[in-house]
């Protein structure tokens, strides 16, 4: 049995249904991602493994307990807010230690736990101040010292860092990936930013609408999308949905780009059983922008790369790369190209595809064919 | 507007409005406040070293004054008054309006209507309340006729014609106008308070009675300070709802400083002897007042 079971779990109010029936399961250790656009229903799970909402039906297991008719306070579990919601009229020690007194922790125990913590966050210099004294950053570390202070078996993030400045935001990132590796808890975090989910998570619910749209690794997410909606949200810049018609040519998956100038073949993996039924049918074809390149940039091991002829549409370099937006199919198209085959708009350039990578949906269901 | 001063030296419309378009309009405003204020101030502690009787007289008298009213065992029994219905007054209206602020912040229905009837007082002058609660409380026309008449006539609630209890039915009519104001001040301080702080609290393990004493009430401590602050300078002001109510009596058993000073200094051709009276009560007020806003204002610098 996992370290968290989330077994066909609905919220509805009235007529209105928030979660439409959720499946999860994590084990010990492990940190999850609910990710997903805002009113997506990640919050409401969340505060209902909290124990802050109400489950219409289904059940929510935390160990091998399950804490539906639980209270918060018997879940073994901590929770770190937006807001931070720190206790405004006591110091940084005293926030810490509330959760510990109530719970009739022994003062010299108190104390031990209150260094521990402070020594693992580096907030040792601020346990005398308020938090009205401190900064975003250092209310976000006084957050999580109130949640590791308890020591729970599961810890819940609420969207920790969307209040923070870009740089401090990364910065906090990484010391949340670290402080997991470290302290191996369970964490359940959500979040509406994918590249947050991508860089913190093993395992990540993508979700829609109330719905897990996906439930996979980051990698499994990012490779194989299980449809169109999970193909845009996860990546920057978001994968090329082009509509193309499919055709078969000795057992491959063929499908045709045309620039504006003329019509070019593309010849992708071998064809399979589901994407034969869609053979002589509209499909999208989806490509990221990091496998549409230019030759040089291109891993040239894999022999069956496919060349294609573009007019450069604009220009948006990044630094390291430089965005091209091309046309195919009437499609603005984005390849990720080395600054130098960038080319300027008007010109011509030539761009590879990786055709293992490429992926083909059914636009009617939305569903990736594999 | 820098542009417009460098461009135009000297006279110029713009220069008019910017400049001296905001003094002129402030001007009557700041020349009433210097005058209702500080040139009376000025004028009764003037008045309060002479021996005005009927009319001012501006020979200076020392201290006499001051001297006559510390002797008078009036003035003693008003302070002492004040004393009892102001501590008693800011006691029961912040413990009733806080009380009624948390109960009315536990997401009620109808919490707007309730809200509005708990501010109707607020909307009535002192005189009105006055008049109303000496009418409720005579025991020939108010409850004590309504349960005498219910066919409870054991019932005794004599306490406006009682020289022992008469202050505390001043205290009750001054807390049925005010403690709805001051529910009103904690209701929008609890409704600042970050719902996610509860939430943080309840998974920490507290209930809500811990919630509230521990952490959201101690949070409040600048609406403690501003309703402190307001009921006590009706407290020491307070004139018209006990002359409405009790007119001070029965004999000087409800008699506050400011009936003292109004009496003498108006009605009894003691000039001299109401001004050092209501200098006296000037100075009680920035003794309860000067050192909250000192330490309030330490607080702040401090950050």
């Amino acid at each position: 049995m996992g370290a968290l079971s989330i077994r066909n779990v609905k919220k509805s109010f009235g007529n209105t249904h928030i979660l439409k029936g959720i499946d999860l399961e994590i084990e010990k250790g492990q940190f999850l991602i609910l990710v997903g656009p805002s009113g997506c229903g990640k919050s409401t799970l969340l505060n209902m493994i909290a124990g802050l909402d109400d489950i219409t039906s289904g059940e929510i297991a935390i160990g091998d307990r399950v804490v539906n008719k639980l209270s918060p306070k018997d879940r073994d579990i901590a929770m770190v807010f937006q807001s931070y919601a720190l206790y405004p009229n006591m110091t940084v020690r005293k926030n810490i230690a509330f959760g510990l007194d109530i719970r009739k922790v022994p003062k010299p125990e108190q104390e031990e736990i209150i260094a521990r913590v402070a020594k693992t966050l580096q907030i040792e210099h601020l346990l005398d101040r308020k938090p009205m004294q401190l900064s975003g950053g250092q209310r976000q570390r006084v957050a999580m010292g109130r949640a590791l202070a308890r020591n729970p078996t599961l810890f819940l993030f609420d969207e920790p860092l969307s209040n923070l400045d870009a740089k401090l935001r990364v910065e906090m990132r990484s010391e949340i990936k670290l402080l997991h590796q470290r302290l191996g808890t369970t964490i359940v975090y959500v979040t509406h930013d994918q590249i947050e989910a991508m860089t913190l998570g093993d395992r990540i619910a993508v979700m829609k609408d109330g719905e897990v749209r996906q439930f996979g690794s980051p990698q499994q997410i990012y490779d194989a999308p299980a449809d169109l909606y999970v193909a845009g949200f996860i990546g920057s810049p978001s994968m090329n949905f082009i509509p193309v018609q499919l055709h078969e040519e000795d057992g491959h998956a063929v499908v045709e780009l045309d620039n504006g100038r003329a019509v070019q073949k593309v010849r992708l993996s071998p064809i399979s059983d589901s994407q034969r039924d869609f053979v002589g049918k509209q499909v999208v074809l989806g490509i990221r922008p990091e496998q549409l390149t230019d030759p040089e940039s291109a891993h040239s091991e894999r022999g069956n790369l496919q060349t294609l002829q573009a007019t450069v549409a604009i220009t948006e370099p990044t630094g390291p790369d430089t965005l091209v937006t091309v046309t195919f199919n009437g499609i603005k198209t984005v390849a990720r190209c080395h600054p130098r085959a960038a080319g300027a708009p008007g010109q011509q350039v030539e761009l590879t595809l990786d055709p293992t990578k490429a992926l083909l949906f059914d636009p009617a269901s939305e569903k990736r064919l594999a | 507007m820098t542009a417009s001063r460098q461009g135009a030296p000297g006279f110029s419309l713009s220069r008019l409005a910017d400049v001296i378009l905001p003094k002129l309009v402030l001007a009557p405003t700041v020349l009433a406040c210097l005058v209702g204020f500080y040139v009376f101030i000025g004028w009764t502690a003037w008045l309060s070293f002479t021996e005005s009787r009927m009319l001012p007289r501006y020979e200076w008298a020392g201290l006499v004054q001051y001297v006559e009213l510390f002797g008078n065992d009036r003035w003693w029994g008003a302070m002492q008054n004040l004393g009892v219905f102001g501590g008693l007054f800011i006691l029961v209206s912040l413990t009733l309006g806080l009380l009624m602020a948390v109960l009315l912040d536990q997401k009620i229905r109808f919490e707007g209507a309730i809200r509005t009837l708990y501010l109707y007082p607020m909307a009535l002058s002192f005189i009105v309340t006055g008049t109303a609660w000496k009418w409720i409380l005579n025991p020939g026309l108010g409850l004590e006729k309504l349960a005498h008449d219910w066919g409870f006539t054991g019932v005794t609630f004599d306490w406006i014609i009682n020289p022992d209890f008469a202050i505390y039915t001043v205290v009750i009519a001054g807390v049925w106008q005010s403690s709805g104001f001051v529910m009103a001040l904690f209701l929008a301080g609890l409704r600042g308070v970050d719902d996610s702080i509860i939430k943080a609290a309840q998974m920490d393990g507290a209930s809500l009675p811990t919630i509230y004493t521990r952490i959201i009430i101690p949070s409040l401590r600048p609406v403690f300070l501003s309703a402190f602050m307001i009921l006590a300078h009706i407290a020491v002001k307070s004139f018209d709802l006990v002359m409405a109510l009790t007119g001070g009596g029965p004999g000087f058993a409800t008699d506050l400083p400011s009936i003292f000073m109004y009496q003498h200094g108006f009605t009894r051709g003691q000039l001299g002897l109401g001004a050092a009276s209501a200098m006296m009560m000037l100075f009680t007020a920035c003794a309860v007042v000067m050192p909250l806003l000192y330490s309030e204002l330490r607080r702040e610098r401090r950050g």
